[in-house]
């Protein structure tokens, strides 16, 4: 019998206009919004540019991937007994190179090797069969 | 340091006209309370207030509630009026998290202003200890961050704070021990409130070295949670006159908001957060023609050991990043340079948001703080933050009018 894939922790929830943010991370891609408008990158994605030019045109651009650590919390609670076993994790937020700001894990790393300005790279946790976190991981 | 906000002026001319006060205050029991329901507290609450000012409960004709955690109700005042047995004339419900007390405040200081209420009952009450299930309080949690490109990744409350906490540390060289310094003198202040939850002497070495909740922040630096209630009224000079009141009287002075975010993600740096408490503050400051110096006694949103250091800084009562210090040399105790609150805070009192930072900036003012009494305490700032350091409110309470 193939083994079944359980994952209990919250998934995001998704709003429509997010839809081609997650499918870009489903197919291990991290494409970011951008209004057409101005040329801004805004993050987390939203149907309508945040900044004054209020467009709805809005392009999904791929971003290369590599950020520095802006901050970051070493966990040693989640937020529920799904995150059992998981801490002490690495909750950080990460500056893009693009030069937004988002919300991720740092993994494949020593908590407390983690440092502010570390550089850091997406990979791909595909949680279940239909959603994929991207993480980051440091530079080696 | 702002330049003149518009509106500060015309603000200090009807707070001047008006010469609203608050004229009565209330606090439940607060701890571990089993027993009673978030409306069993905030129908106490308002009894305490009403029967501290000496009026009738006729005698309140306006309302300000906030909102349940365990409880959620879709019109939160209305439901308390029908709990209660009052029929108020205005009535609405503030929900700004931490920043919602002392917004409650102005919000009841501009009905009256505008004519809608002469009398405004301003409460909270909630059983948050008892009575939140284990999918509530993930609930909260949730509500905390954003649900679909932050909660996924295990961010807790305090988490959100250990993030701030951590870009402070880094940016400013602050250190893990003056950050504990701040949950040892709430801790001294609360041994002084008999009406409080954790009293127990605690060491800057006991913070540092309690359960690690998020890096950098352990237990202690964690406000507490608990069941209780509290209330405030806030009249008129002449209504509290004609009706009696013979307390002491609390002058609201001047009031502002300043907001920077709602999510951690989009936070540009912390001096975003620094502007939008300077901005809350200075819009009161300049409303009540003040400045820090004027300020005996501050009551800081305390639901993390970090906020009181940002909110000294961006207040301006110390430079960016030396709230540490002044925390660890002691400075914040009564008796001390500015004696930051005094009933021991939501990190040693209870955590009822801002609620009992209003009460007893209140009684201080009137002098009925007993053994906390700041003997010449004159002029008084409540501060609240709601979300992570997200959205802030800021009222100055005096013992003398706007002259």
């Amino acid at each position: 019998m193939a083994e079944e894939k359980t994952y209990n922790k919250p998934l995001p929830d998704f709003r429509p206009e997010t839809k081609p943010y997650w499918e870009g991370c489903k197919n291990h891609a991290l494409v970011l919004p951008r209004s057409k408008e101005t040329g801004k990158f805004f993050f987390y994605p939203r149907a309508m540019s945040p900044g004054d030019d209020m467009s709805e045109d809005i392009e999904w651009v791929e971003a290369s991937g590599k950020a520095t650590v802006w901050t970051y919390a070493i966990h040693h609670m989640g937020p529920s007994k799904a995150y059992k076993g998981d801490p002490p994790y690495v909750v950080a937020l990460v500056e893009m190179e693009e030069g937004v700001k988002m919300m991720t894990n740092i993994i494949d790393v020593d908590p407390h090797d983690v440092y502010i300005g570390m550089e850091v790279e997406v990979v791909y946790d595909d949680i279940t069969d239909e959603v994929t976190l991207p993480k980051f991981k440091p530079v080696k | 340091m702002a330049s003149d906000i518009p509106g500060t002026k015309e603000a200090r001319e009807v707070l001047k006209k008006h010469k609203i006060v608050i004229a009565g205050v209330g606090e439940t029991e607060q701890g571990k309370i089993p027993d009673r329901s978030s409306f069993h507290f905030l129908s106490q609450a308002s009894k305490l207030a009403i029967e501290d000012a000496g009026i009738k409960k006729t005698d309140v004709d306006g309302l300000v509630t906030a909102f349940s955690l365990v409880e959620h109700t879709f019109m939160h005042c209305t439901t308390f009026a029908d709990y209660f047995g009052m029929k108020p004339k205005f009535f609405t419900s503030v929900a700004i998290g931490g920043a919602t007390a002392v917004w409650m405040a102005a919000e009841a200081a501009m009905a009256i202003a505008s004519g809608q209420a002469e009398v405004v009952l301003c409460v909270r009450g909630d059983n948050t200890l008892s009575g939140i299930s284990s999918s509530g309080m993930l609930a909260l949690i949730r509500e905390m961050c954003h649900g679909e490109f932050e909660f996924p990744y295990g961010l807790t409350t305090p988490g959100g704070y250990a993030l701030a906490a951590q870009r402070y540390l880094h940016d400013y060289g602050a250190t893990r021990e003056q950050l504990a310094a701040v949950a040892v003198t709430m801790r001294k202040h609360a041994a002084l409130k008999e009406n409080a939850m954790n009293k127990d002497p605690l060491t800057i070495e006991e913070v540092i070295n309690s359960r690690i909740i998020a890096e950098p922040l352990t237990k202690y630096d964690c406000s507490i949670i608990s069941d209780g209630g509290a209330a405030f009224i806030v009249t008129t000079e002449a209504k509290a006159k004609e009706l009696g009141i013979e307390n002491g009287l609390a002058y609201l002075l001047g009031m502002g908001q300043g907001y920077s975010h709602q999510y951690m993600t989009t936070l540009e740096n912390l001096d975003q957060i620094y502007n939008a408490i300077n901005r809350s503050g200075q819009k009161a400051f300049q409303t009540a023609g003040l400045g820090v110096d004027d300020v005996d006694l501050a009551y800081l949103y305390d639901c993390f050991t970090i906020t009181v250091l940002l909110e000294l800084e961006g207040l301006g009562f110390v430079p960016k990043g030396e709230g540490g210090a002044f925390a660890l040399e002691g400075r914040m105790e009564i008796g001390k340079d500015l004696p930051v609150n005094t009933h021991g805070g939501l990190l040693s009192q209870a955590h009822l948001g801002a609620m009992h930072h209003v009460v007893e900036a209140t009684l201080q003012l009137r002098g009925d703080a007993g053994p906390r009494q700041v003997g010449d305490a004159e002029v008084a700032i409540v501060h609240g933050n709601g979300g992570i350091v997200s959205a802030h409110s800021t009222i100055l309470l005096g013992k003398e009018p706007l002259s």
